[in-house]
């Protein structure tokens, strides 16, 4: 028999709510299911079938996703439990806050129970309301009892859908999400910045973004995409494959921005013209060997050449400067379970931390928040010892 | 001196399991034991290592750092952590006292990251916290700091070891200044801590010197000692020059602090 929970947050339905935290609770909620189906905005479904002998009762199973969903944000939620999507749904709808300052809010839904509920919970629209209505049909068991021949002669397809659901039936299955097969993020500048190295703490943000979202996924890119959109030249794209799953953002980076710098060599290298390389001729020092590279004025010439105006026009001095970004995209892709073992230098223990985690969880439901804490010195240089470091509470 | 035959079974039998037991006593006649390997992970200071006998601090017990204030164990427990961590392990610290200081851990070598920073209300629910990430079998090594004014329960230490023995993957390392008495009873390994000197450039002390001595072992012969140049928290990391240049400047005899005039 297929159990559904039913999750639905108050606070996001709201017109005017910021639903960001909305995909995050989903993935949050892939610990617990893997068949989680966001119907809307604030509203989540989540098959439970058969987790009770992992979980425990329902009612943990739903304390267990509550939790799950407020490690992300805390906000109140309604749960709802039921054998389908309609009962699932009315349940967490009925669902009152014992306190005002609840949490959340649990109640199960049987077929049964909806023989004494009102009409009026019904997905109707008001003409179909209003027909109800006028019949005389304010009781659930009303309208379940009437024969169904009757209902679709008297109020049609529509009807008789309603009436399936007043008898508790919802033949709707869960359409679970897709864990999706890449993650993307990038930024843009309103001032373009100057040269690639400019673009390091950036990237090495833009990773470490992509990376935690990935690790609450338990999953791990074998593949990283940057893109470069310059200001006067076509944009640059450089791809890192990882032999193995990785989750280090600052390896990530650095084997971009180093992949990136051989990139834009080779293209100014190829775009070289000819009137840049007659020139370089022309000026090379007495006694250098011909087509010999000149590591002195080579970093200097390569990128003027990257912003020239156009080929084979001969950039003037104004025109000597970097490559000015515009835009950073860092795309993760082939995603997959993150490696245990990865690299040497990429020593990926976060494996360890999510084995740890849920022993952490237990340690704060035993104990209580404010017991565990994770350092991280954000400023070691910063004049006050106080300053150098933050606690972050892991309970939190 | 009795001879094998003269040995009755029951005896024998009874030697050989306390043998099994790795209690270490054998007669005279026969060959020295071979040591009982056990787990372990190292303690930062390879000649504390070589004097703990079994290759650092072992897993699955309580070592208790026997130490006045000052003298050290706390540097020593810091730079244990990161030797661990070095290795590939995860650590915790637990803070009875709330003294834990990040920015020292971290140029005393530390890494952040894998540190976990536990603080407990009271010495009971320290040691009953330490229990909890022993038994998680992901903590290679833990820093259980009872702090100065704390005195733990007998009894609960007593489980504690037990468990972490049982476990056996977490190696234990206890401060506790002012309950070393009840801890040691309970503590597998006891290493008392002795400073012999200051360590000095010119006029500035950059360390001290100290004297570590294995005073109890269970599983591992006890009597070793080592000396140890603890640095403190900017010499090691911020100037490896340090050590070189530093010149031991010995401890004078014990002196009152405090002289009373015209007595």
């Amino acid at each position: 028999m297929t159990r559904l929970l039913a999750l639905v947050w108050p606070e996001l339905r709201e017109p005017d709510a910021e639903i960001g935290p909305f995909e995050r609770m989903l993935d949050a909620l892939d610990d617990l299911s893997p068949r989680v189906e966001p119907v809307d905005a604030g509203v989540a479904l989540v098959d439970v079938t058969g987790l009770e002998p992992t979980w425990g009762p329902e009612r943990r199973v739903a304390a267990r996703a509550v939790m799950l969903a407020r490690s992300v944000a805390p906000l109140r939620v309604r749960c709802g439990i039921g054998e389908n999507r309609w009962l699932a749904t009315l349940a967490a709808r009925l669902a009152r806050f014992e306190r005002p300052d609840a949490p959340a809010a649990l109640r199960i839904l049987e077929r049964a129970e909806l023989h004494d509920l009102p009409l009026s919970l019904l997905p109707a629209d008001p003409a179909m309301r209003q027909r109800f209505a006028l019949f005389g049909l304010t009781q659930m068991h009303q309208l379940a009892d009437l024969p169904r021949s009757a209902v679709g002669a008297q109020f049609g397809a529509a009807g008789e859908r309603l009436q399936a659901l007043a008898r508790g039936h919802d033949p709707r299955p869960i359409v679970a999400r897709r864990r999706p097969a890449r993650v993307a993020a990038s930024t843009s500048f309103e001032t373009p910045i100057d040269g690639i190295g400019a673009v390091s703490l950036t990237l090495r943000r833009l990773a470490a973004e992509l990376c935690d979202r990935l690790r609450e996924r338990h999953r791990a890119p074998g593949r990283a995409v940057l893109e470069l959109r310059l200001e006067d030249a076509p944009s640059l794209r450089v791809e890192q494959p990882f032999p193995q799953p990785a989750l280090e953002p600052d390896w990530i980076a650095r084997l971009l921005l180093s992949r990136l710098e051989a990139a834009v060599r080779a293209r100014l290298r190829s775009c070289r013209p000819a009137e840049l390389t007659a020139r370089e001729e022309r000026e090379r020092p007495p006694g250098w060997p011909p087509g010999a590279p000149d590591d002195n004025r080579q970093p200097r010439s390569e990128p003027n050449v990257a912003v020239s105006s156009g080929p084979g026009q001969f950039p003037s001095d104004e025109e000597i400067f970097e490559p000015r970004v515009v835009a950073v995209r860092l795309v993760l892709d082939r995603l997959s379970d993150p490696a245990t073992r990865q690299l040497p230098a990429f020593e990926a223990r976060t494996a360890r931390w999510e084995e740890l985690r849920w022993s952490l969880e237990r340690m704060r439901h035993r104990f209580g928040e404010g017991r565990l804490w994770r350092a991280s010195a954000d400023r070691p240089t910063a004049a006050l010892p106080e300053h150098r470091v933050r606690l972050t509470d892991i309970g939190a | 001196m009795p001879t094998d035959a003269a040995v009755s079974p029951s005896l024998a039998n009874a030697l050989e399991s306390l043998r099994d037991r790795g209690l270490g006593l054998r007669r005279g006649s026969e060959a020295p034991m071979p040591e009982r390997t056990r787990p372990s992970v190292p303690s930062g200071h390879p000649t504390l290592d070589a004097a703990l006998g079994s290759g650092g601090w072992p897993r699955g017990a309580l070592a208790l750092l026997d130490a006045p204030v000052g003298c050290g164990a706390t540097t020593l427990a810091l730079g244990s952590l990161a030797a661990v961590q070095e290795q590939g392990g995860l650590t915790a610290w637990l803070d009875l006292d709330g003294t834990f200081d990040p920015a020292v851990a971290a140029r005393l070598g530390v890494g952040l990251e894998w540190l976990l920073l536990v603080r407990p209300h009271d010495a009971g629910e320290a040691v009953e916290l330490a229990a909890w990430l022993g038994r998680s079998t992901l903590i290679d090594a833990l820093v259980l700091d009872l702090g100065e004014r704390s005195v733990p329960d007998r009894r609960a230490l007593d489980r504690l070891a037990a468990l972490l023995a049982r476990v056996g993957t977490t190696a234990a390392l206890v401060l506790a200044p002012s309950g070393r008495t009840m801890v040691s009873g309970a503590a597998g390994v006891r290493v008392v801590l002795r400073r012999t000197a200051w360590l000095s450039v010119g006029r500035d002390l950059v360390g001290q010197r100290v004297d570590a001595s294995v005073e109890r072992h269970r599983w591992a012969l006890a009597g070793g000692s080592a000396e140890l140049d603890l640095w403190f928290g900017e010499g090691r990391r911020i100037d490896p020059l340090v050590a070189g240049m530093a010149r031991p400047r010995l401890i004078e005899a014990a002196r009152p602090a405090l002289r009373v005039v015209g007595a």
